[in-house]
């Protein structure tokens, strides 16, 4: 995974104003990698994604493909092919769903593409497309979950950071959308970073994963290890191995 | 009968003005929830530098094209310089920075041009349309038209420019907006100089009705206040029906409630404001708020 | 933490160290407080016989302010809500005084206390809605009622004198005090101010004072911790329109003449700048406030009539900018500086 890294995080720390919740994370992300981040809750998984979109302080150095983003502005890393999904899907309520896709290719240009996007975004959520004239406040969870990624899709991104997808969704839509995000990792060979508390589904997609705790890496392995793993499997998996 | 018409025709004149005032409010509302105290201010200013130019000797239209421009660089420049470091700040901080700049525009003004009153000229012809006893003067039916122009132009710019999309999104949900790639600072910028080229045409549309001096707008920002309550602060149609309504509500009250007569007119937007603020705070057409601890 | 006074200050650190260092560990912050009260006391018994009869009117005009601003202090300072229309409940005092002495020939003592308690009910009526208000809304009806009082003193001119307003015969001083009438003016607006304080001081240290306190910082987290919200909000305007009609009545003495076009909406927006630039929510605000308003503009109006609002509405965003305590923060960080100063020799 070393030889070709596409994300790469060296000793990142980061917080909210006061509080430091990350303390000198490092990871790196192959190219077109799927990679989990499992933990307990307040281990800073959250805060780790705002971290890579620029959402809270850092210190230390994020690079994409060479790049570095750390301390650009969350719109400047946007602009640079990061799509971040947040906790709880930030989407635009009074838009309608179209509007929501289409900001999503905000800093595109080419109608063209835009259009051919959008019709690639109803091929992965055909639901999306019988609600486009809606507004998104009147989607369902599992809708606005779905509308939140075809958003972020919508921009082309070199790198998709979700958080919590399966948060307040039902079991059934939930590997739903696990499924589409294999896809989509392997037609469009998007990098995606996703934060799991349903450690299951996310190590069945992944082909790697670290877990996270009191914002340090304490376990990193590609995801068959991981679920190996004795104490992962007691914490976050539910049984023993 | 005739008489009650007239007094409608005329109070939708009058409110037409308010309604563009109210706009301009609802405009930097929207996106900062900021109430600017100084957008009356702003809009006399407006009119002054567009009196500036006609006293060059340019025609009236091109004075007016040119002061729309300078008024959207000046807005734009005033939210980049002047509200932007009180972004989040505290309400009061915001509010009490918007009266300093209430102050500081009215008394620019007076230093730059004097206190002394100054015509401004009219640009719609004199004389009125005659229809079934009513009288309806080309000034009205100009000011209503420029409103339902301002009206549509910025309906088009919300909902069929790309810029107008980005400006929406920042209005629902600025950390969002950020995530999608949106410089929300520019576009909080841009609602500023919307707003004060809005404004503009208000102040323009008021000054051959009053005379033109550095408190001209005083007590029309108060009318345009009670339109954006009215129709609630987050909406941009509902303070166009606001400031219709309020227009009417003077005038009527003016000529059939003896007591009120001309001048307690001043009093109905009060009394406009207390009523929704205390039955119906979001207005008629707002969303209603929860706050959070 | 280094303020410009530690760099400047020389005097203190050449005189006597030691003796400097002994006097500074002596005086406590209360202790010191106290003095810097006897020393202001003093110096403001004596004006009046220093200076010419002109300056002896400024200053009472500067304490009259002062009140005024106590009572925006208690509610924007201290109580986090506010006003832009308190000009309104000064004009009420005023013409509550006015109107007792032209029409009632009431001895004047006695319209203080009636003038300020027409204010405070006043204040409650209209509190009462106002609570109800987030702060936004509250300056949005405070400033309708600041524009629309004028309108309404010129309407009932049969008790307001219409526009012309009323002109009144001033206190006479009592002739065993052998001082001049503008001394005399000075020395009633004096105690007013002096009570005005005491109260003012008892009220932020009473329970009341924690209660608002609390409110401004987080009005809704208060509200869960059991603060009677609306009762404080309502009581904490009416004590500020109480101190405003105060001033307002004391205003009339001095003056001798009011006439609605002494309260247009410039004095509540002039009242505003004054508290903020003296300094929201410290107990010098005012008073530095009260300077503030009556000598700026007779200062700059010589450059130009509009000198004066272009320094309020600079300084109001500077002040917000750098210093959101005012004159007074500034003044507490000098003084503060000077002490640490006096303390490291």
């Amino acid at each position: 995974m070393s030889t070709d890294s596409f994300l790469t995080i060296s000793d990142l720390s980061a917080g909210y104003g006061d509080a430091r919740v990350l303390h000198g994370v490092n990871l790196s992300v192959g190219r077109g990698e799927i990679c989990a981040i499992l933990g307990p809750n307040g281990a800073g998984k959250t805060t780790l994604l705002r971290a890579l979109s620029g959402a809270v302080w850092t210190r230390g150095s994020v690079r994409l493909d060479g790049a570095g983003l750390a301390r650009r502005s969350p719109d400047a890393i946007a602009r640079r092919g990061v799509a971040h999904v947040p906790e709880g899907r930030g989407t635009f309520m009074p838009l309608t769903v179209e509007e929501n896709l289409r900001l999503g290719a905000f800093t595109r240009r080419g109608r063209g593409e835009v259009e051919a996007d959008l019709d690639r975004i109803h091929g992965y959520f055909p639901v999306l497309k019988t609600r486009l004239r809606q507004v998104a406040g009147s989607l369902s969870g599992g809708e606005q979950q779905m509308l939140a990624i075809g958003r972020a899709l919508m921009s082309r991104p070199r790198l998709l950071l979700l958080d919590e997808p399966s948060l307040g969704l039902a079991p059934l839509v939930t590997r739903e959308l696990f499924r589409i995000v294999r896809t989509i990792n392997e037609q469009e060979r998007t990098t995606v970073v996703v934060v799991e508390q349903n450690a299951h589904l996310a190590l069945d997609i992944a082909q790697q994963a670290h877990v996270l705790e009191s914002g340090r890496i304490v376990l990193s392995g590609s995801a068959d290890e991981i679920r190996a793993d004795e104490q992962v499997a007691q914490s976050y998996l539910g049984y023993r191995v | 009968m005739a008489g009650f018409l007239q007094q409608l025709v005329e109070g939708l004149g009058a409110g037409a003005v308010y309604a563009s005032l109210a706009l301009a409010l609802v405009l930097i509302y929207q996106f900062t929830g900021i109430v600017n105290f100084a957008q009356g201010e702003m809009a006399m200013f407006s009119t002054y530098i567009a009196w500036q130019f006609t006293v060059a000797g340019l025609p009236f239209w091109l004075a007016l094209v040119l002061t729309l421009a300078v008024s959207f660089a000046g807005g734009m420049l005033i939210e980049r310089i002047v509200i932007r470091p009180v972004e989040g700040a505290p309400e009061l901080t915001v509010v009490i920075v918007t009266v300093g700049l209430f102050i500081f525009v009215n008394a620019a003004a007076g230093w730059i041009w004097t206190f002394l009153i100054k015509d401004f000229p009219n640009p719609f012809p004199g004389g009125a349309v005659e229809a079934g006893g009513l009288s309806v003067g080309y000034s009205t039916l100009g000011v209503l038209a420029v409103v339902a122009v301002v009206m549509g132009l910025l309906y088009l710019l919300f909902q069929h420019t790309k810029v107008g999309l980005g400006m929406r999104a920042v209005a629902a949900n600025p950390d969002s907006a950020r995530l999608v790639g949106i410089r929300v600072g520019w576009m909080l910028a841009l609602g500023w100089g919307l707003a004060a080229t809005v404004g503009a045409v208000s102040g323009i549309l008021v000054a051959p009705l009053l005379f033109l001096e550095p408190n001209m707008m005083g007590g029309v920002l108060i009318y345009a206040f009670a339109a954006a309550t009215l129709g609630g602060f987050d909406s941009p149609a509902g303070a166009v029906a606001g400031g219709l309504t309020v227009g009417v509500a003077e005038t009527l009250a003016g000529a059939y409630v003896g007591f009120i007569g001309s001048d307690l007119k001043v009093g109905v937007p009060l009394a406009i404001i207390l009523f929704v603020l205390l039955l119906r705070p979001q207005g008629l057409f707002g969303r209603a708020v929860v706050e959070r601890v | 933490m280094r303020g410009p006074a530690e760099v400047t200050d020389g005097p203190a650190r050449t005189d006597a160290p030691a003796r400097g260092r002994a006097l500074a560990r002596s005086i406590t912050p209360v202790r010191r407080r106290w003095i810097a009260v006897a020393v202001l006391l003093a110096v403001a018994c004596s004006l009046p016989f220093q200076l010419v009869p002109f300056r002896v009117f400024q200053f009472t005009m500067v304490m009259v302010y002062a009140v005024a601003l106590l009572g925006l202090n208690l509610l924007v300072g201290h109580a986090g809500q506010i006003s832009l229309g308190h000009g309104a409940f000064f004009a009420v005092g005023a013409y509550a005084a006015a109107i007792m002495l032209d029409r009632w020939d009431l001895p004047y003592p006695l319209t203080l206390p009636i003038a300020a308690a027409v204010a405070f009910v006043l204040g409650l009526a209209l509190g009462l809605p106002a609570v109800r208000l987030r702060g936004l809304y509250l300056a949005l009806v405070t400033l309708a009622i600041a524009i629309f009082l004028v309108p309404l003193l010129k309407r009932f001119e049969s008790v307001t004198g219409g526009s012309m307003g009323l002109t009144l015969a001033k206190p006479a001083p009592p002739a065993w005090t052998g001082l001049a009438e503008d001394q005399w003016l000075y020395f009633l607006t004096l105690a007013v101010t002096v009570l005005a304080f005491l109260l003012a001081h008892g009220l932020l240290r009473s329970r009341v004072g924690r209660a608002l306190h609390a409110v401004r910082d987080n009005e809704a987290a208060a509200e869960v911790m059991g603060v009677r919200l609306p009762f404080y909000k309502t009581l904490a305007f009416a004590w500020s329109a109480m101190f405003a009609g105060a001033a307002g009545c004391v205003y009339t003495w001095v003056i001798g003449f009011v006439s609605p076009d002494s309260f247009v909406v410039t004095l509540s927006i002039t009242l505003l700048a004054g508290i903020v630039v003296g300094g929201l929510g410290s107990f010098s605000g005012p008073l530095l406030g009260g300077l503030f308003v009556m000598f700026v503009p007779s200062i700059s109006q010589d450059i130009n009539d509009a000198a004066p609002g272009v320094i309020f509405g600079l300084l109001i965003i500077v002040v917000m900018y750098v210093a959101p305590t005012g004159l007074a923060g500034l003044a507490g960080r000098v003084a503060r500086s000077t002490e640490n100063i006096l303390r490291k020799e």
